[in-house]
C-alpha cells in the first residue's frame, strides 16, 4: 500500500534516528498524526530549542546551555580532580553515582586509526592545557574498556605523566551484589587481573 | 541434536529431518547433498562452514538468503537454535535470545572429520591457525575474546602504519597500540601453547597406536615471539622484537611480530610432516588431531561433542577405518556419517542404534531404523 507523500517523508526522516527502523518510524508517525497540532508543534519546538541552546562547555566539552556547563561553574566541586570520558552522555552516567565530586573532560571520541580519528580529532590539546594551567592532582581515565578505549588511555597516560600529574584508570570487574558463579569468564578474568592488595 | 530444518540452504529448498540420538547414516550419490546436511549441523554450532568462509555460497537457488533451525537437547533441556542469513546479514537466535556470530561456540560443540582435514597438515600456517583458534575458543571463552581484541588492535595498528606521518608522531601514536598488542598477544600465545600441550597429550598415544608404535607424533608451537619463560618475560621479549622490527614495519606498513603469524608444527619422527611425511602419515596425523580435539571437548564438558564424519570411509584405508570405528563404538556421542557407497560392513558392525537417510537431489528420506543388527 502506498502512503501519502507527506507520511512517507515523515517515516523516512524518523528512520534516521538511531535504533529506529521502518516499523517503529511508522508507529511514531501515526502517533504524531493522532496528536493535536499544538502538541506536535511543542515536540518540534523542543527539538529545535535543544539544538539551538545546547552547546559544548568551553572548558570541559560536556553539554552546556550557556558557554560553561553546570559542573565547571559549580564552585563546590573538587577542582584538583579530573575525570576523562569519551562522550558527553557519560557525564550523566558518572553523575548518577553521586560519588564523584571532581570535574570532567570530554574527549568526544577515542583514538581509532580505522575511523581516521587521531589525537587532533579529540580534545587532547585542551586537556594538556587545562592541566598545565590549573592545579590538578589526579586524572581518572574512564574511557570504555575496549581496544580503542584502552589505547586512548595508554596514549593519555604517556602524554600526561611528564606533567607530574597522577594518572589512574577506573577499575573493571565484577558487578556489585553479583555472585562469582554468575560472572562471565571475561569479566572474571579482568577482575582477577585488576585485583588489589588488602 | 533432535531435528533440523533447512530452507534454501545449498541444494535444499525446504527440508525437515528428525535425527537418531546415536548414529545417523546419510547415504546417497555424489552431488546429491549429503555433505550439505552435515554442513548445516556444523554451521549451527560454529556459525561458519567448514567448507567456505563465504556465507553467500550457502544460499541455494536464486536469492541471497538461507535459514537453518535446529533443536538440541542438553541436560534434559531443549534449546532451539535459529540462524538466518539475508543479504550479508546474519541473525543468530537461541531460545528467543539474539546472539552474535561465534558467541555460542562452547554451547553445542561438533567435530568434523573429513578428507579435507589433510589440509591442516598440508596447507600454509593460516589453516593451522584457524584450526587452533577454533579449538582453543571452544575450550576457553576467554581466549576467543582475547583473540578478537588482538585482531582489532592489529587492524588499528596496521592502519596506523599505513598513514603518512612523520616518524616522531608515528612512534608516539604506536606506543599505546604496542602495549595492547603485547598484552592481548601474550594471552593468546600463552593459551594456545597450553592447549597445544594438552592436544599433543591426546594425539600422540593415538598416533602411536595407529602406526603400531612405529612412529611418533609431536606438536610444537612455532611463535614469532617464543620463550620458554613465564608471561612477564614473554611480554618483554614481544616488546623487544617490536622495537627491533620497527624499521621494517614502517617500510612495509604492516605488523610483523605476533601470534597472527605463528604456526603449529606437526612433527612425525622428528621431521616436519608438512614437508617430509607421506600422504598416509599426514592423514593419520590429521585424524589424530581431530580425535584429540573431540577428547578434549569431552574432558571439558563431560559429554562427547557431536561427531560429523564426511565421507571418511571411502577415503581412508581399512586400518584407519577400523580405528575410527573402534573410537566411535567406545563412546556415546551422536554421530552423522555420510557415505556414497552402499552401507559398509564396518558400519553395520559398529552401529547398533542407527537411522539411515537417503539423499536424492536435495530431498532427504528416512530409509530405515535399526535397533540391532
Amino acid at each position: 500500500m502506498a502512503y501519502p507523500r507527506a507520511l512517507n517523508r515523515l517515516v523516512e526522516v524518523l528512520c534516521r534516528f538511531p535504533g529506529i527502523g521502518p516499523k517503529t518510524a511508522q508507529r511514531l508517525s501515526f502517533f504524531l498524526l493522532d496528536c493535536s497540532r499544538e502538541e506536535v508543534v511543542a515536540i518540534a519546538r523542543a527539538m529545535v530549542e535543544a539544538k539551538d541552546k545546547l552547546d559544548y562547555c568551553q572548558i570541559c566539552g560536556s553539554l552546556a546551555e550557556s558557554g560553561f556547563c553546570s559542573y565547571c561553574s559549580d564552585g563546590g566541586r573538587d577542582r584538583s580532580l579530573l575525570c576523562v570520558i569519551q562522550e558527553p552522555r557519560d557525564v550523566l552516567v558518572i553523575e548518577r553515582t553521586g560519588q564523584y565530586r571532581g570535574l570532567y573532560h570530554v574527549l568526544h571520541g577515542v583514538l581509532s586509526p580505522l575511523d581516521g580519528i587521531g589525537p587532533e580529532e579529540l580534545r587532547f590539546e585542551q586537556l594538556e592545557r587545562r592541566i598545565a594551567d590549573n592545579h590538578i592532582n589526579e586524572v581518572i581515565i574512564a574511557t570504555n574498556p575496549n581496544v580503542e578505549g584502552d589505547a586512548t588511555a595508554g596514549y593519555l597516560a604517556r602524554m600526561l605523566k611528564p606533567q607530574g600529574v597522577r594518572v589512574t584508570r577506573i577499575a573493571f570487574g565484577l558487578p556489585v551484589g553479583g555472585d562469582l558463579e554468575y560472572a562471565d569468564d571475561l569479566t572474571l578474568s579482568r577482575a582477577l587481573d585488576g585485583r588489589r592488595d588488602m | 541434536m533432535e531435528s533440523l530444518f533447512l530452507k534454501n540452504f545449498r541444494n535444499y529448498l525446504q527440508q525437515q529431518v528428525y535425527f537418531h540420538p546415536r548414529v545417523n547414516i546419510i547415504s546417497g550419490e555424489n552431488g546429491f547433498g549429503k555433505t550439505n546436511l552435515i554442513e548445516a549441523v556444523y554451521y549451527l554450532s560454529v556459525t561458519r562452514s567448514f567448507r567456505t568462509s563465504n556465507d553467500h555460497e550457502l544460499a541455494g537457488f536464486p536469492g541471497r538468503f538461507f535459514f537453518i533451525k535446529g533443536l538440541f537437547s542438553k541436560d534434559e533441556d531443549k534449546h532451539l537454535l535459529q540462524i538466518s542469513y539475508n543479504e550479508n546479514q546474519l541473525k543468530v537466535i537461541i531460545d528467543n535470545d539474539r546472539k552474535k556470530r561465534f558467541d555460542h561456540l562452547c554451547l553445542f560443540p561438533v567435530v568434523v572429520f573429513s578428507p579435507d582435514d589433510l589440509l591442516i597438515i598440508r596447507e600454509g600456517p593460516a589453516t593451522r591457525r584457524r584450526f587452533i583458534n577454533l579449538h582453543v575458543s571452544r575450550l576457553n571463552q576467554y581466549y576467543f575474546q582475547e583473540l578478537r581484541s588482538y585482531h582489532r588492535v592489529l587492524l588499528q595498528r596496521n592502519k596506523l602504519l599505513k598513514e603518512k606521518k612523520n616518524r616522531r608522531d608515528l612512534e608516539k601514536l604506536l606506543e599505546p597500540w604496542d602495549d595492547s598488542l603485547i598484552d592481548h598477544g601474550c594471552t593468546v600465545i600463552r593459551l594456545r601453547k597450553e592447549m597445544i600441550r594438552l592436544l599433543a597429550k591426546e594425539a600422540t598415544p593415538f598416533f602411536s597406536r595407529m602406526t603400531g608404535q612405529q612412529e611418533e607424533l609431536s606438536l610444537e608451537y612455532i611463535g614469532s615471539v617464543d620463550s620458554e619463560e613465564d608471561n612477564a618475560d614473554l611480554q618483554l621479549l614481544f616488546r623487544e622484537l617490536l622495537l627491533k622490527k620497527r624499521e621494517v614495519e614502517i617500510r612495509r606498513q604492516v605488523t610483523m611480530v605476533g601470534p597472527h603469524l605463528d604456526d603449529l608444527s606437526i612433527i612425525i619422527d622428528e621431521k616436519d610432516s608438512r614437508k617430509f611425511s607421506s600422504q598416509g602419515q599426514k592423514r593419520t596425523a590429521a585424524l589424530a588431531l581431530k580425535i584429540a580435539e573431540a577428547k578434549m571437548l569431552y574432558k571439558k564438558n563431560g559429554k562427547w561433542p557431536i561427531l560429523l564424519l564426511d565421507d571418511v570411509f571411502s577415503e581412508f584405508d581399512n586400518k584407519r577405518k577400523e580405528r575410527i570405528i573402534e573410537f566411535l563404538s567406545g563412546i556415546d556421542s551422536q554421530c552423522f556419517l555420510t557415505s556414497s557407497i552402499a552401507l559398509d560392513p564396518f558400519l553395520m558392525e559398529m552401529a547398533r542404534n542407527y537411522k539411515v537417510f537417503n539423499v536424492q537431489r536435495g530431498v532427504v528420506r528416512d530409509e530405515k531404523d535399526g535397533d540391532s543388527c
